[in-house]
């Protein structure tokens, strides 16, 4: 199980890093909001890098299949991608009601997004790759940049 | 191979899926407000006709509406179980469910036998066939959450909930003889207060409150045992109670101090959340768990007592702690399916979860719900305030009614008029 643990760490951090952000807003602190927004961003970008440039093709290759779960991972990585402009919009304008519903919205996409990918996605990755591909995707996600 | 896994598209249910359960919940909701009116004291003496009357409009008018709602929403993303034609399940389900709803409370009251026949023929097929359909899906799964575990054993309850019941009509009918009436009637409210209500709210608090409020994960032992000791807890009484009547005595203590600790652990988890908005719906999760905590003390304490005030206390705790947490989910469903499926659609205009229903109209309704628990434990020693109750009551689900109308409104009006761009995914 070593892809749905790493996967899931990601998971964590990135909501932990996203409530800094909320928090920070809540508080109207928008100079630590944008530095935790920021951060969040970065991080959850990077972690849709991973999965889209060496999860995902790892397994389209294993199960020959590029029409699968992954194709609508990858619609629901963009639509995180669009509300990340927006909050990002609201930030800016330093709008609190405005980002406090995106936040609302994002929270609920991102979970529901990401209970599909620990439940099903990351399970069938561990399952029907081969120890050493999972090793080696693992090591390069590890070395994924932005 | 993957198509099974419900891994489609099809994120959320139609909008209509989820608000026409939620719209019929809230109706049988302000109905129940009425027969409070009506039925008065009454409904405090739990062997009196107007006492089932009122606990089934809750039970099964309301909160198996509700639960339905729920259910259809969440299966697919908490589950990964992806329903195959959901409108058409959930008319399939809808109809015949409110039809035998209103059968069942007209039988009650006029103890007309064809009457209990209808509600059993209406309630039974309709239940029973959804039941079976969420059992088979989930059954099929590759890999279980604790979540999907706990919706499983809450949905077999439901499956013995309604088979008990069809005996249960079959006696009052006359059909049978009802030798094991009184045994049976245990299993009945037992399943489904415990082993249906609770555990479904328990199963789906095992993601949701990690995941909204992003708290530290439930142990492992509560999240993958729980659900299914209180379930075998109430198999092993309902079997042995044939041979040992004070069975039951033993596992209300078990099942109280079971759903206590999870209520004091799930307090305890919400009192560690990373997110720092305190709304509504997080109020909800409180006041529910404490409802419960009080619930299951009340009921404690009646199992060596006497006391008829502790069991209406019990009774009323109960009925606060299912109808927060649903009104918890609530606020957090409808805004969402609003926004989601208008923006998935590729509206530009699409409103934001606020502008659907915004956070202070949540809360105002956190103030009426709380008005009316307190209006109801009034009411056990100043008779007076059940009419308060009531009242409190139907403003409580008629401002739900408003909220589902309101939201169905916005998204009708920004499908007619909002601007749009084509948001196929294979375009993407």
């Amino acid at each position: 199980m070593i892809i749905s643990r790493y996967m899931k760490q990601e998971h964590r951090d990135c909501d932990s890093g996203f409530a800094e952000a909320e928090q920070a807003a809540a508080n109207a602190d928008w100079s630590k909001a944008e530095e935790s927004f920021l951060k969040f961003s970065n991080d959850i970008l990077r972690h849709f890098k991973k999965e889209e440039e060496e999860l995902f093709p790892a397994f389209e290759t294993q199960t020959g299949s590029t029409d699968g779960p992954t194709k609508v991972m990858r619609f629901e990585h963009d639509q995180v991608r669009g509300l990340i402009g927006k909050l990002a919009h609201s930030l800016e304008a330093e709008d609190k009601d405005s980002y406090l519903s995106l936040c609302e919205s994002m929270m609920i996409l991102l979970q529901q997004h990401n209970m599909k990918e620990e439940q099903m996605l990351y399970a069938m990755c561990d399952r029907v790759l081969s120890p050493e591909i999972k090793e080696s995707t693992l090591e390069n996600m590890k070395k994924v940049e932005l | 191979m993957f198509s099974q896994n419900g891994l489609s598209l099809d994120q959320a249910p139609p909008v209509s899926v989820v608000f026409r359960f939620f719209f019929s919940g809230a109706l049988f909701g302000v109905l129940s407000g009425i027969f409070i009116i009506f039925f008065q004291d009454t409904i405090f003496n739990s062997h009196s006709i107007e006492a089932i009357i009122l606990t089934h409009t809750l039970t099964l008018g309301v909160m198996l509406s509700f639960m339905f709602a729920a259910l259809f929403q969440m299966l697919p993303v908490i589950a990964g179980v992806t329903l195959t034609s959901p409108i058409r399940k959930a008319n399939l389900v809808q109809y015949p469910f409110i039809l035998g709803t209103v059968a069942l409370l007209l039988a009650f009251g006029l103890s007309k036998p064809w009457l209990f026949g209808l509600a059993s023929l209406l309630l039974g097929t309709s239940i029973l066939f959804i039941v079976f359909a969420m059992l088979k899906n989930l059954l099929s799964l590759p890999n279980h959450s604790s979540s999907s575990k706990g919706i499983l054993i809450a949905l077999l309850s439901l499956g013995i909930v309604v088979l008990s019941a069809l005996y249960l009509t079959a006696t009052l009918s006359g059909v049978i003889d009802g030798t094991y009436y009184t045994k049976i009637k245990v299993a009945h409210y037992s399943f489904g207060l415990f082993g249906w209500i609770a555990l479904l709210i328990i199963s789906i608090s095992f993601q949701v409150i990690e995941m909204f409020y992003v708290t530290p994960p439930y142990p492992t032992l509560v999240s993958r045992y729980l659900p299914l000791t209180i379930f075998m807890l109430l198999l092993f009484s309902t079997v042995a109670t044939s041979f040992n009547d004070s069975i039951w005595f033993i596992s209300d203590i078990l099942i109280a101090l079971l759903l206590s600790g999870y209520a004091l652990l799930t307090l305890k988890r919400l009192t560690e959340k990373k997110r720092p908005l305190t709304d509504a719906t997080v109020w909800f999760w409180r006041i529910g768990l404490n409802s419960l905590l009080l619930s299951m003390l009340s009921m404690l304490i009646s199992l060596f007592t006497d006391m008829a005030i502790v069991k209406t206390l019990s009774y009323i705790f109960f009925a606060s702690f299912a109808l927060s947490i649903v009104f918890a989910m609530f606020y957090k469903i409808v805004p969402f399916l609003t926004w989601f499926h208008l923006s998935s659609q590729g509206y530009f205009t699409a409103p934001m979860m606020h502008e659907v229903i915004h956070p202070k109209t949540a809360k105002k309704h956190l103030y009426i719900h709380l008005a009316t628990i307190i209006a109801f434990i009034l009411s056990i020693f100043i008779p007076k305030f059940i009419i308060l109750a009531g009242l409190l009551t139907i403003l409580s689900f008629g401002w739900m009614t408003y909220q589902i109308i309101h939201a169905h409104l916005i998204y009708k009006k920004i499908q007619k008029s909002g601007e749009k761009f084509d948001m196929n995914p294979t375009n993407i």
